[in-house]
């Protein structure tokens, strides 16, 4: 059997990958697929604790994330349409105007 | 069972005042007819109470409890109808009355507009004084003391449009306030000792004072014995006696009251404002028994104050500037008596005091009317021909006030002086400098009430106006007779002496009913609780009154001569002059006047510059430096919001990153 530790390994290899995208990207759906990258970074710890405990929770609760994973794509993009549609473009840097 | 409706003697009066200001101009008079009516009916109830209490004994009643504490105190309006209220009610209800009926001659016929302000005014001085006069406990009194306190002010400033009478009353105002916070802390300390403000019942406060006093009940005294507690809360409510009753050093108010109309003067010379702060002594005289400091106190004040302000009496050219000082002397008596543990002596020149002061300056009043308005008494003489029943009546009045035998001031003014004598004999030395500035005050008084007398009415006339005087009308001079027979006649009600001389009993009508009604306010009990002993001259009562009373009359005759010979002829010369220095210290009142100007714009004013400007800069320059650095430290701050989402992405990453790696480090899992 594969141990925990390596799946925690890949996990957070996972994470920084979807953390570097949103630190360095300006496109806001790179934006969106980082973070997709993050939430199932949490998804495998979920899963392979489970597995490793013998615990069927972190399973269900990993259905849960994929499901909040999908409301929060179908959201994103409608806020991304919305942004195009008023700064012509997708770059995230350029909704600034809520500031001081 | 007439006690029930004891609030009426304060609604009648109240409702008058109501009635004046809502609808005044439509009034039959102006407001007159209603005044004198509520006055009546005020006097009508208050003979009615006096005779329930002489039937039933006291009554006493809650009417209004508005606020009630958790532990135990309760602020309420009530009743109480004990002998000493009686009495002072139909004092202040018969003396209202018959200033409303004068008024109509005064005011009325003269002319003088806005009348109903000046019957509102009237109605509700009334009405406060008589709630005052019936109130049941401490704080209650207090509300109404500083009500009359507020109509006085409304009444001396009357004609406002002038440059005098504003100034006179927010004088007396502000010199009563002044005596009134004193007074009101004196109230919190009461509640704060006892719990309690209440005059009568088992736990009133003067009844736990004297229990406290005797260790039989503790109370609060912050650190004092009771004794000196005690004392110094009676100290703090004398402060609100010494404004109200112009005493020295708070008398400089009331020479300048003159400038309000005469009428407002007589009443609040004889029976409101001025009688207030000796009635309150009276009220609670039990409190003041037990403490022998603050009777001396009083005695001494009292004492100084009577022969103080007789010696400025003596020189003054106005009408009614000499009977403002007479009025400021004769309180003097009245508090030298309760100092001097005179409780009835002291309340019966209070009465006797009401009745002729009032017939004075009523008759004032009638010479001013006659006189077009001159208050000059060198511009008068001459008068007695052209005004016999103001003269007779005003003559009774000065020889009551001057203490001539048998009118009424002299039976009240020589049983005081002979409870201070008798006192003084007993050991007190305090009394025994009272006592001598009592009888030294005696001559002045003779004098310059004389002099008054002298100049006003007889000689010749020395202007056109005295010369051809404006006859005064029916309704001046009706109270001025009703007055005139009681000055001549109240002082019957305690003819002491004589019962001590002839050996008469149960003519001291007023000591027997002083001594009615509650056992815990009646003279009986006072006179228990006065730390003075008596001692008599020439072994007994009777030839101490002789003496007594034999000196005081002769002093009162000589001074009263004195005048009479200097000031009579048809032209009489001033000689005022020949006084010197002296003449002019007191023709200038002991320049007591600037001296409190001075107080207040050489000291109280710079001092309170000081304050306001560490005030301005001190504290509040401490607020605004704290909220100037908010807002400083918020325009840097705010520079974080940038708005762009990737700078945030990045201080949660380097946020995060970071405590994790503290968390890390601290919990040793490197």
């Amino acid at each position: 059997m594969v141990p925990v530790s390596w799946y925690l390994a890949v996990a957070a290899a996972v994470f920084a990958i979807g953390l570097f995208g949103i630190l360095t990207r300006r496109n806001a759906l790179l934006f969106l697929m980082a973070v997709e990258l993050m939430l199932n970074a949490a998804n495998i710890n979920l899963v392979a604790f489970s597995v490793y405990w013998g615990n069927l929770t972190g399973q269900t609760f990993a259905l849960f994330v994929l499901a909040l994973a999908a409301a929060e794509v179908a959201i994103g993009i409608g806020i991304i349409l919305v942004m195009y549609r008023n700064f012509d473009t997708t770059d995230v840097s350029a909704a600034a105007e809520m500031r001081w | 069972m007439v006690a029930a409706y004891s609030p009426l003697v304060v609604a009648l009066p109240f409702a008058a005042f109501v009635i004046a200001v809502a609808m005044g101009d439509r009034l039959p008079r102006k407001g007159a007819v209603v005044g004198s009516l509520a006055a009546a009916g005020a006097l009508v109830l208050s003979v009615l109470l006096a005779v329930t209490v002489a039937a039933s004994g006291t009554y006493t009643a809650t009417v209004w409890r508005w606020a009630a504490g958790a532990d135990g105190i309760t602020l309420s309006f009530g009743v109480l109808v004990d002998p000493l209220s009686t009495m002072m009610l139909i004092i202040v209800s018969l003396i209202a009355l018959l200033v409303h009926v004068f008024s109509l001659g005064y005011m009325n016929d003269e002319g003088e507009r806005d009348l109903p302000r000046y019957y509102a005014g009237l109605g509700l001085f009334t009405a406060s004084m008589l709630g005052f006069v019936i109130a049941d406990n401490l704080l209650m009194a207090f509300i109404f003391f500083e009500l009359v306190g507020l109509c006085s002010y409304l009444l001396i400033g009357f004609w406002y449009r002038e440059e005098a009478p504003p100034s006179a009353a927010k004088k007396a105002f502000l010199v009563t306030r002044f005596g009134d916070y004193f007074f009101l802390i004196g109230v919190v300390a009461v509640f704060a000792t006892f719990g309690t403000a209440r005059f009568v019942g088992p736990m009133a406060f003067p009844t736990l004072a004297e229990a406290a006093i005797a260790g039989e009940v503790t109370v609060r005294t912050f650190g004092l014995s009771p004794q000196t507690w005690i004392t110094v809360v009676g100290l703090l409510i004398l402060g609100g006696v010494l404004g109200k009753s112009a005493q020295f050093p708070l008398h400089t108010w009331l020479p300048d009251a003159m400038e309000g109309p005469t009428p407002v003067s007589a009443l609040i010379h004889a029976a409101t404002m001025v009688a207030a702060g000796v009635y309150l002594v009276a009220r609670i005289y039990g409190f003041y028994a037990v403490s022998p400091d603050a009777l001396a106190i009083i005695a001494l004040v009292g004492g100084f104050t009577a022969l103080f302000a007789a010696t400025m009496g003596v020189v003054k050219r106005e009408i009614k500037q000499v009977l403002a000082y007479s009025t400021i002397s004769q309180y003097g008596y009245m508090l030298l008596g309760l100092g001097a543990g005179g409780y009835v002596a002291a309340t019966f020149h209070l009465l006797t005091h009401a009745f002729f002061k009032a017939l004075l300056f009523l008759g004032a009043g009638a010479v001013i009317i006659a006189m077009h308005h001159h208050e000059d008494m060198w511009e008068m003489g001459g008068l007695r021909r052209r005004m016999p029943v103001t003269y007779v009546t005003f003559l009774a009045g000065s020889l009551a006030l001057a203490g001539i035998v048998p009118f009424a001031g002299f039976w009240s003014k020589d049983e005081i002086l002979y409870e201070t004598l008798i006192h003084a004999l007993g050991g007190s030395s305090v009394l025994v400098v009272a006592f001598a500035m009592g009888l030294l005050a005696v001559v002045f008084t003779g004098f310059y009430t004389f002099r008054m007398v002298m100049l006003t009415f007889h000689g010749s006339p020395r202007s056109t106006h005295a010369a051809e005087p404006q006859p005064v009308g029916m309704s001046m001079r009706v109270p001025l007779v009703v007055l005139g027979l009681l000055a001549v006649t109240a002082g019957a009600v305690n003819a002491v002496p004589l019962q001590k001389l002839t050996g008469l009993t149960e003519i001291d009508f007023l000591h027997q009913w002083l001594d009615g009604g509650t056992a815990t306010l009646t003279a009986h009990h006072y006179a228990e609780l006065l730390p003075y002993t008596s001692a008599y001259l020439g072994g007994g009562p009777a030839t101490t009154v002789l003496i007594g009373a034999g000196a005081s009359l002769a002093l009162a005759g000589g001074g009263a001569l004195a005048a009479v010979l200097l000031y009579r002829g048809p032209e009489p010369t001033a000689h005022t002059d020949r006084l010197g220095a002296v003449g002019r210290l007191w023709y200038n009142n002991y320049h007591l006047d600037e001296f409190q100007v001075y107080l207040a714009r050489g000291v109280t004013a710079p001092l309170a510059g000081r304050l306001n400007g560490f005030d301005q800069r001190g504290i509040d320059g401490v607020v605004n430096g704290v909220a100037r650095v908010a807002i400083a430290a918020g325009e840097r701050i705010r520079r974080l919001q940038t708005g762009v989402v990737g700078s945030y992405a990045r201080v949660i990453t380097i946020g995060v990153t970071t405590l994790l790696v503290v968390i890390a480090v601290i919990g040793g899992w490197v």
